[in-house]
């Protein structure tokens, strides 16, 4: 069972189809997500499993692997989390992810609108949002996470290779969309569009409920206070800018609302 | 005493049975003490040991209930200790906290202490001097039970 913990996720998976339910019942999502190129153990270890769920979680996977035979169960360390909320940097990630999670919600009305081609209003959002994506989404939140928290760990780590992947893969889909503008492709522009609305929306997912909260077991109470300095500095270097991203949010959602109501 | 029902002074017996708790002469734990003096009244809040420095603000019962406050709370912090239920002066608590923030630019404070009702005065002093303060810097609250269990620990 332990040659099996050092493998890669996804080739387990290809291999024994049977325990993508197995993993989903713990919560644990490999299938859907875009790169999977983890080690099965470091899957296992950044869930928040309870020894009990560990050994439950093994059993069931040994039963569809090593069906009729008795193998003995692993059992991971893991680092136990004491602490019940995150703390105040990690939170503050969290709630920029609200904001972009209410764009990437507005992002099938627009993509609606786009069906009848391009005109020069539909531009105009395009490119506000493609502003929002680049300077909130990317700058100032990812340049928070790529810049400062994921240093505290180990970068070359495939869990952080992967969050670093999807930030270049949603880049792509950003210059993407922009080159669709410029063609006047609104095609290209909503099918980018949906494709950045999907990845982010797991990525998120990602952060908010596995990587954020292993992470936030693993800093200690200096790491914790640096990190939370050096966001101020971010904030400082960007001034009243995400303040005004966030209104831009609230406006955006307000038109596409009285858009819907008149149609 | 009990008169008034004050949970913080009702009286308690949890000695441990003799065979359970006194096996052998225990082995000496390392103080992780680094300062001197503790107790908020006397610190000076710009001591050379708190900049920068993550902070403790522990009531005075605390290290007597944690059994592992040394090694799993002091250790690598500077500290300061008072009783919120019967220190007087508690206005320069408030000023030496301010000062911690502002001048001394501590990394984070954590605040320790008893499940006693009382003892969040203690809490809501440190919350007053952040929220007068200019800077920003993490909080952290620790309630400790009098048999020494962790009850609860956040971030606030
Ligand atoms: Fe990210
Ligand atoms: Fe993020």
């Amino acid at each position: 069972m332990n040659e099996l913990l050092n493998r890669n996720i996804k080739e387990v998976i290809a291999e024994y189809p049977a325990l993508t339910a197995v993993l989903g019942k713990f919560n644990i999502g490999c299938v859907t997500c875009s790169a999977g190129n983890c080690l099965f153990r470091d899957i296992v270890t950044i869930h928040p499993l309870t020894p009990e769920q560990e050994r439950a979680l093994f059993t069931a996977v040994a039963q569809i692997i090593y069906p009729g035979r008795t193998v003995e169960l692993p059992h991971l360390t893991r680092k136990t989390a004491t602490r019940a909320g995150f703390a105040p940097p990690i939170r503050e990630l969290v709630g920029e992810h609200a904001w972009i999670k209410r764009v990437i919600t507005l992002l099938p009305a627009v993509n609606q609108t786009l069906a009848a081609g391009l005109d020069a209003a539909q531009k105009q959002r395009v490119s506000e949002i493609v502003d929002f994506i680049r300077n909130f989404a990317d700058r100032f939140h990812h340049a928070k996470e790529e810049d400062l928290l994921f240093k505290y760990f180990d970068e070359k780590s495939e869990l952080l290779a992967t969050m670093h992947r999807d930030h270049e893969t949603g880049r792509a889909h950003v210059r993407a969309v922009v080159a669709g503008v410029e063609q006047g492709d609104a095609a290209a522009v909503a099918e980018h569009l949906a494709a950045y609305g999907a990845l982010l929306t797991e990525h998120i997912r990602k952060e908010d409920e596995i990587l954020y909260p292993w992470m936030n077991a693993q800093l200690g109470d200096a790491q914790i206070g640096r990190l939370f300095a050096d966001f101020r500095a971010v904030d400082e270097r960007f001034g009243g800018a995400p303040a005004r991203y966030q209104t831009w949010v609230e406006q955006m959602e307000a038109s596409l609302n009285q858009q819907r109501s008149q149609s | 005493m009990n008169a008034c029902g004050c949970p913080g002074s009702q009286a308690m017996d949890f000695r441990k049975k003799a065979e359970g708790a006194a096996a052998g002469a225990p082995a000496a734990v390392a103080s992780e003490l680094g300062q001197w003096p503790i107790q908020l009244h006397l610190i000076n809040p710009m001591a050379p040991y708190f900049q920068n420095a993550d902070v403790l603000l522990t009531a005075d019962c605390v290290a007597y209930a944690l059994g592992g406050f040394h090694g799993s709370y002091l250790k690598g912090k500077s500290i300061a200790i008072a009783c919120p239920k019967l220190d007087e002066g508690q206005e320069a608590y408030v000023e030496k906290v301010k000062v911690w923030i502002d001048e001394a630019k501590i990394n984070t404070l954590t605040v320790i202490i008893m499940q006693v009702p009382c003892c969040r005065g203690l809490l809501a002093l440190a919350q007053e001097a952040a929220a007068q303060a200019k800077r920003k810097v993490p909080l952290k609250y620790v309630v400790v039970s009098l048999q020494g269990e962790i009850l609860e620990e956040n971030w606030l």
